[in-house]
């Protein structure tokens, strides 16, 4: 831990708060048992762990039944990845790479040496032996999903390599950019629904809610786009969209230059809102999830991507250097998006309002963002109502000779309850007063000194003159 | 033969804007308009009828004269904002939104009408302070004890569905705030507010969502249930939210608007509601002594911190009603309508002044 972690930290308790408790009491919903495991199989979850920062943990809590081909399915995706993003492969073996990494799948032995030396990934291709051997394991109508999943993906990011060749880097229409972030994201999505439906862990209805599914892909894949903008355009790559950044600058590079900063910001704030019209399709796809641990799974990266989503938003940063989460917050976000779909809203309600507060007139996309985080609020709203008409519908309704009764009576009760705490205190207070009586208290002599106005308690010596001066006459 | 069809206050805010629709989508269909006052842009081929609605003797003598096949009735009367929270002008209210509606339905059961849409209100529900209104839809009660605006929309509502049957089709639209070109009420108010330099001050957590809805959508649902209740009749006796499908926090729908007059509040104060309460007690106190009228009251504090917004599914699926016109486009069309009128306005001002008392009975 950094100094500046220290102090951040210190001054952020309730973020270590959550650190510490992730790390406590987050129980994973299933564990994998590597005991039991072939040793191909382990080769493969540590290939996950290099590969993945942030998927590796939740795939592995992930139910028995969906572990090994989810790993598998995003080993293999992460595969074809590798190749897209090799710069150092030509055209023409790249192209070909990424449309038979299908057939691959089904090859014994095979595996890929090819791949540039810096390529981070390299060494899940090297020993991808092993993920071939594994996915030959698993059901056939899994493999049938994971294949076909793959076959499209290589085929779009094929097209896409093509195109970026001859020169036509970066994405031109918003139409272009939905189709580049489906075929990256969009695909998994659907291919993750249709394992999640088959295994019976989630509701058969997803299956038939395509813009679902491709909604679950793209707001991540688009929000990491955002976020990312400046690393990738550092790697000569442009995501955003012509169509988008054209109408706030000239040359895409010009967003970088600090004398743009109020363009740059209104061309991300149009950006999150394109992502952002996602958000309540994803709601409403994990509320079809049944199963805790494919919930989670799910949830997670979601609710990842909203926080995300308002951290980047109308900041200034994105365009300088890597925004990144601070761990606190990405722990919290986690603990709250392990539990229910309810907690899951919860979270989407606060990043949708941080997004809200940040959000200003002046910003030409403005009112758009504010009916966007509106129909967020909206839909939350409509699967969790806070209020029940049904209750104003009996308080409208004309009352009944029962309840009539029951009103009668609680009134009643009150009475009674009032008379005999009176009661109890007027018996009280005349045995008190009595016994004061008895034993010889001069409640004449109080009296007449209260009406001269004495108000004050007297001294014991005091006292006793005063009842002398009254009893003169006996004495 | 094309059917007859009479929109009464068709010279109004929002009949005028019914007029134009019904034109524009059955060229063929006869048109009658019914109001007090005369139209700002007479149409062709539209006859115009001239009848205090009130009257049920004039009511019954013209619609036996017209003999319409349905009748679409938006007259009714709105009160002006600074009235909108006393309880003074119930009998004027009530007489020309329950009496004016009831002599309607009768006139039209009597005259063999088929089809009658009225244009009734979400206050019908919302505006009982009591409440908030997320989401809404048609299972939530109407109110009979709010404002007095929306009681005579509740009372008048229950005249109109309770006369539904095989001969006479009729349906309550509900719709929303509604704002547009000729609106008189929301965009003239939040202009004021640059002006007297209140725009900083927002009551609340500036959270709550309203929906506010463009005229022309409003008129667009009244054509669909006008042709719903000509063949279908799956809206008979329904009562329906009509809004623009676009629920934002009242404060952004303002801020939209002043952005629009090139007006950027130089800071933000959020003034806590209960603050905000007392301050309009105080207010109205300062107003009843000295007959300047404040923009605040308990009554608008509440207004501007409630929630309600319709979930709009009901519309959708019995009508396919689906607003064309955004809320975004609604304000550009507005703002510039509200400029321009100012301006003529400015230059003939002093000719005008005699027609003023006209905006004293919306007919709307």
């Amino acid at each position: 831990m950094r100094a500046a972690d220290v102090i951040y930290y210190t001054f952020h308790v309730q973020e270590l708060r959550s650190i510490v408790q992730w790390k406590i009491w987050h129980h994973p919903v299933h564990e994998r048992d590597p005991e039991k495991e072939p040793v191909s199989l382990r080769v493969c979850f540590d290939l996950l762990d290099q590969t993945s920062r942030s998927f590796s943990a939740v795939i592995q809590e992930l139910h028995p039944e969906l572990l090994v081909p989810i790993a598998l399915f995003y080993l293999i995706l992460r595969g074809l990845d590798t190749i897209e993003d090799d710069m150092t492969l030509p055209i023409e073996k790249k192209d070909a790479l990424l449309r038979d990494f299908h057939t691959i799948n089904e090859k014994e032995g095979w595996s890929f040496t090819g791949s540039g030396p810096d390529e981070k990934d390299r060494e899940l291709l090297v020993q991808f032996h092993y993920v071939t051997e594994e996915y030959r394991k698993i059901k056939p109508v899994y493999r049938e999903f994971i294949n076909d999943i793959t076959r499209k993906m290589g085929a779009g990011m094929a097209d896409y390599c093509n195109k970026a060749a001859k020169g036509n880097a970066g994405v031109e229409t918003i139409e272009e950019y939905d189709e580049y972030c489906f075929y990256v994201a969009g695909l998994v999505g659907q291919g993750l629904t249709q394992l999640f439906v088959e295994s019976g862990l989630a509701n058969a209805a997803l299956k038939d809610r395509p813009q679902l599914q491709k909604s679950m892909g793209l707001f991540l894949q688009k929000t990491n786009i955002i976020r990312d903008v400046r690393e990738d355009w550092d790697d000569k790559r442009r995501f955003w969209p012509r169509e988008i950044w054209s109408k706030y600058v000239d040359n895409f590079e010009d967003l970088f230059t600090p004398a743009n900063q109020e363009a740059a910001l209104n061309c991300s704030s149009e950006m999150v809102l394109n992502s952002l019209n996602h958000a309540d399709e994803c709601l409403f796809y994990l509320a079809g999830l049944k199963e805790q641990s494919v919930f989670n799974f799910a949830a997670i990266p979601q609710a990842m991507a909203i926080a995300t989503l308002a951290l980047v938003f109308r900041n200034p940063d994105i365009f300088k250097k890597n925004v990144k989460m601070t761990k606190g917050a990405a722990c919290q976000t986690m603990l709250d998006s392990t539990q229910n779909l309810s907690k899951v809203c919860e979270v989407f309600r606060k990043f949708v309002r941080q997004i809200h507060k940040k959000n200003t007139p002046k910003d030409p996309n403005f009112l758009k963002i504010s009916i966007a985080c509106g129909k967020v609020e909206q839909f939350i709203e409509s699967i969790f109502p806070s209020q029940n008409p049904q209750a104003l519908v009996r308080q409208e309704a004309p009352e009944t000779e029962e309840q009539k009764k029951e009103r009668e009576e609680a009134k009643w009760d009150i009475i009674y309850m009032l008379m005999i705490v009176m009661g109890t205190l007027f018996v009280l207070s005349f045995i008190m007063i009595g016994i004061a009586w008895l034993v010889g208290a001069r409640f004449d002599l109080a009296f007449s000194e209260l009406k001269d106005g004495n108000w004050r308690s007297l001294g014991k010596d005091n006292a006793r003159k005063m009842a002398a001066k009254y009893d003169r006459g006996e004495l | 033969m094309e059917p007859t069809v009479l929109v009464t206050g068709g010279s109004g805010f929002v009949g005028s804007a019914v007029v134009a629709a019904l034109k524009r989508q059955h060229p063929k269909w006869q048109l009658s308009v019914l109001d007090l006052q005369e139209p700002i842009e007479p149409q062709l081929q539209v006859q115009y009828w001239f009848c205090d609605i009130t009257n049920q003797t004039e009511v019954e003598t013209l619609i036996a004269k017209i003999k319409p096949t349905g009748i679409i009735h938006t007259a009714g009367v709105v009160p002006h904002l600074k009235d909108r929270y006393s309880r003074e002008a119930r009998q004027s209210i009530f007489r020309v939104n329950v009496d004016g509606t009831r002599n309607f339905v009768t006139a039209a059961r009597d005259n063999n009408v088929k089809a009658f849409v009225w244009t009734g209100s979400c206050t019908a529900v919302t505006d009982d302070f009591s409440q908030q209104y997320p989401n809404i839809d048609e299972s939530w009660p109407t109110s009979s004890h709010s404002l007095v605006y929306g009681e005579s929309k509740t009372a008048a509502e229950a005249i109109v569905l309770a006369a539904s049957n095989q001969h006479l089709a009729t349906c309550a639209l509900r719709p929303s705030v509604i704002f547009g070109p000729g609106d008189r009420q929301l965009i003239p108010a939040l202009h004021a507010c640059i002006v007297n330099g209140e725009t900083p001050f927002a009551v609340g957590d500036g959270l709550n969502m309203w929906d506010i809805t463009y005229v022309d959508n409003v008129a667009d649902a009244h054509v669909l249930a006008m042709e719903n209740l000509f063949s279908t009749k799956t809206a008979a006796g329904q009562a329906l939210f009509i809004s623009n499908e676009q629920p934002l926090p009242f404060r952004d729908f303002c801020l939209a608007v002043w952005k629009s007059f090139g007006h950027y509040p130089p800071f933000q104060v959020n003034i806590p509601r209960r603050l905000a309460a007392s301050i309009g007690v105080v207010a109205e106190w300062v107003t009843w002594l000295t007959g300047y009228p404040a923009s605040l009251s308990r009554g608008s504090v509440q207004d501007a911190c409630q929630i309600r917004y319709c979930s709009g599914v009901k519309a959708r699926e019995v009508l396919g009603y689906k607003p064309s016109v955004s809320i975004e486009e609604g304000i550009r069309i507005s703002c510039n309508d509200f400029a321009t009128r100012s301006r003529m306005q400015g230059r003939c001002d002093s000719g005008r002044r005699g027609r003023g008392k006209r905006s004293q009975l919306l007919l709307d």
